[in-house]
């Protein structure tokens, strides 16, 4: 079967002001099945916004291969199929959310107000359709930005950030609805930093830092091999130093030893060591590895997340430096 | 093409919302009411003088509304992210392009025509006896005044299209205001022997390259009966094809930047 989406050492530079070029996306290299719901995810600036733009053909790439559904990112053809969901949506406000509808069907050539009628209705927003876009909360106008994405039926949906500063129930609802794409047999590329969410409903994600993809898979693959803590009284020096190895971390203080080691490991066989030497087992709690230490793991590198996260842990502020693409871009 | 008229459809509905542009010709419309009423034309308060001051207004009213409506058209997309959304459904870039300048033009003839009935209800209630057919005759230069501003807006959507709003309001204006006064200054330069060959070419560059708004004033003709243009439906399909010829190459040029604009 072919893929929704193929990018081939994709890249995308932009002139800086001192005269040289500054790589936004680089050598991208991506892979989307039909009927898969793809996760892209990256810290701010590392190049998932322009990329978006380029397989929609709103950008040009410097070099490489873009295909969305077999046709070159931008075919007409192609964008038939497909609908972007872009992250805070804007309408023309003096619209209504049935004339906002209207509107973008009648750039697909479709003139049945019952099929615009029946979208706003599959988004709960049959009540609100006639009032002014102007008058819509944050989660209705996403709704909106839903509801005409599915107006020419697409087989491949872009959503970038489409929870974004949502509600719970608004955005519980979005990801419900993102659910049903699927099993209707859609492509859903969903771009964001709700990494909860992309774990709960992606199939496959890539997480792109500084341009470059550094992980790309299944989800079930990527996020195999997890962790057991073993935590345990009484322990003494010499069985932490007896139980310490390269793979492990131990660490003990006033008798307490806890253990982090691979699941893979023999947990029975630690569990014997800290009792022969006479200590008490406290706990063994299986630790699966989350999207988010995933995430943290592949972009180590980054030297900003890793200050990010050691601010958050330490409660202080966590307001990043504006690194967006658009300024990386511009 | 139904492309291109929704495009349209959804301009001119924003464009007439836009609170800057009601302000402009509300100040526009008001100063056409009260015209025959201004102390400055009580000393010789005849039709002559208040028909060139109220087509003054409506002119000077059209060419801002024109500026500031189109210079914002399509860099408004680009920051509220509209196009996004627009280009990623079936959409080529110059089908946006020229719905964008369709539905602009369309708001700018609402305007103007709401302009347009004020001076005759001015001219037919306050107008010194002026006859219903000497009134009908003053709409005439309304109509290319509009041929002039959809001009005018072209050139401004041309520019548009690769400098920031701010630029293109002086651009454009600087390139009405040439094309307004320049006709006769080139007659002048090139009339002139002592002028060198260099000054004469530049002058001939602009000449040729700056549309000519200054032929779209028929005032003085609409006003004084002893300068009537000799056969006006000729001269004003002649204006007209003259404009749509600017026009093509104006949205053409500005189609070519936009197709290879990073949005």
């Amino acid at each position: 079967m072919s893929l929704a989406i193929e990018t081939i050492n994709l890249q995308k530079t932009y002139k800086s002001r001192g005269g040289g070029s500054i790589g936004v996306v680089n050598n991208l290299d991506l892979q989307v099945e039909r009927g898969e719901i793809f996760g892209f995810l990256g810290p701010n600036g590392a190049g998932k916004t322009t990329t978006i733009k380029i397989l929609l053909g709103i950008i040009y790439p410097t070099s490489g291969v873009a295909k969305v559904l077999d046709k070159d990112a931008g075919d007409l053809e192609a964008h038939k199929k497909l609908s972007y969901l872009p992250e805070k949506p804007y309408y023309y406000e003096h619209m209504t959310g049935l004339e906002i509808m209207r509107f973008y069907a009648s750039l697909f050539g479709i003139k049945d107000r019952a099929h615009c009628e029946s979208l706003l209705e599959r988004v709960n927003l049959t009540n609100d359709m006639n009032r002014p876009i102007s008058q819509y909360s944050k989660g209705m106008q996403q709704r909106v930005g839903l509801a005409q994405s599915l107006l020419n039926d697409p087989e491949l949906l872009f959503l970038d950030e489409p929870t974004g500063g949502l509600d719970p129930i608004a955005h519980i609802e979005i990801r419900d609805l993102i659910l049903k794409f699927r099993e209707e047999g859609r492509t859903v590329f969903i771009s964001s930093h709700e990494l909860s969410d992309v774990e709960r409903i992606c199939d496959r994600v890539a997480i792109i830092n500084k341009g470059e993809i550094v992980a790309q898979g299944r989800l079930d693959d990527l996020l195999a091999g997890g962790r057991i803590e073993v935590t345990a009284d009484n322990a003494s020096e010499e069985i932490a130093a007896k139980l310490r190895t390269d793979d492990r971390t131990v660490s003990l203080g006033h008798g307490r030893l806890i253990l982090e080691m691979s699941d893979s490991e023999d947990t029975g066989a630690v569990i014997d060591a800290l009792r022969s030497g006479g200590s008490e087992i406290v706990s063994v709690i299986p630790r699966k590895k989350r999207l988010e230490d995933l995430f943290i793991e592949s972009v180590a590198s980054d030297n900003q997340l890793k200050g990010r996260k050691m601010s958050k842990m330490t409660g202080e502020s966590t307001e990043p430096e504006a690194t967006n693409e658009e300024e990386a871009g511009s | 093409m139904n492309v291109i008229l929704s495009i349209a459809k959804t301009t001119v509905g924003e464009a007439i919302r836009r609170r800057v542009l009601l302000i402009i010709l509300l100040i526009g419309v008001l100063f056409l009411a009260v015209a025959p009423g201004l102390s400055v034309l009580s000393l010789r308060q005849d039709f002559s003088v208040l028909a060139s001051f109220t087509l003054g207004v409506i002119k000077l009213t059209s060419a801002i509304i024109a500026i500031v409506l189109t210079v914002y058209l399509i860099p408004n997309e680009i920051e509220r992210r509209t196009i996004y959304t627009i280009l990623s459904k079936p959409v080529l870039r110059w089908q946006f392009v020229i719905g964008k300048y369709l539905g602009a033009v369309a708001a700018l003839g609402l305007m103007m025509a709401l302009m347009t009935v004020t001076l005759v209800a001015v001219f037919a209630i306050m107008g010194k006896g002026a006859s219903m057919d000497v009134i009908l005759n003053l709409t005439r230069a309304p109509v290319m005044f509009f041929i002039q501003m959809s001009l005018l807006a072209a050139v401004a959507v041309f520019f548009s299209t690769f400098v920031p709003p701010i630029t293109n309001f002086f651009l454009s204006g600087g390139v009405f205001m040439i094309g307004t006064i320049f006709s006769p200054v080139f007659d002048s330069i090139s009339s002139n022997e002592k002028t060198s060959g260099l000054v004469k070419m530049g002058a001939g560059i602009i000449h040729a390259i700056v549309p000519n708004f200054g032929m779209f004033n028929i005032e003085n003709s609409v006003i004084n009966q002893g300068q009537q243009i000799q056969n006006p439906t000729f001269f004003m399909l002649k204006m007209l094809l003259y404009a749509l010829l600017y026009i093509c190459a104006c949205l053409f040029l500005g189609v070519i930047v936009f197709d290879r604009k990073e949005v």
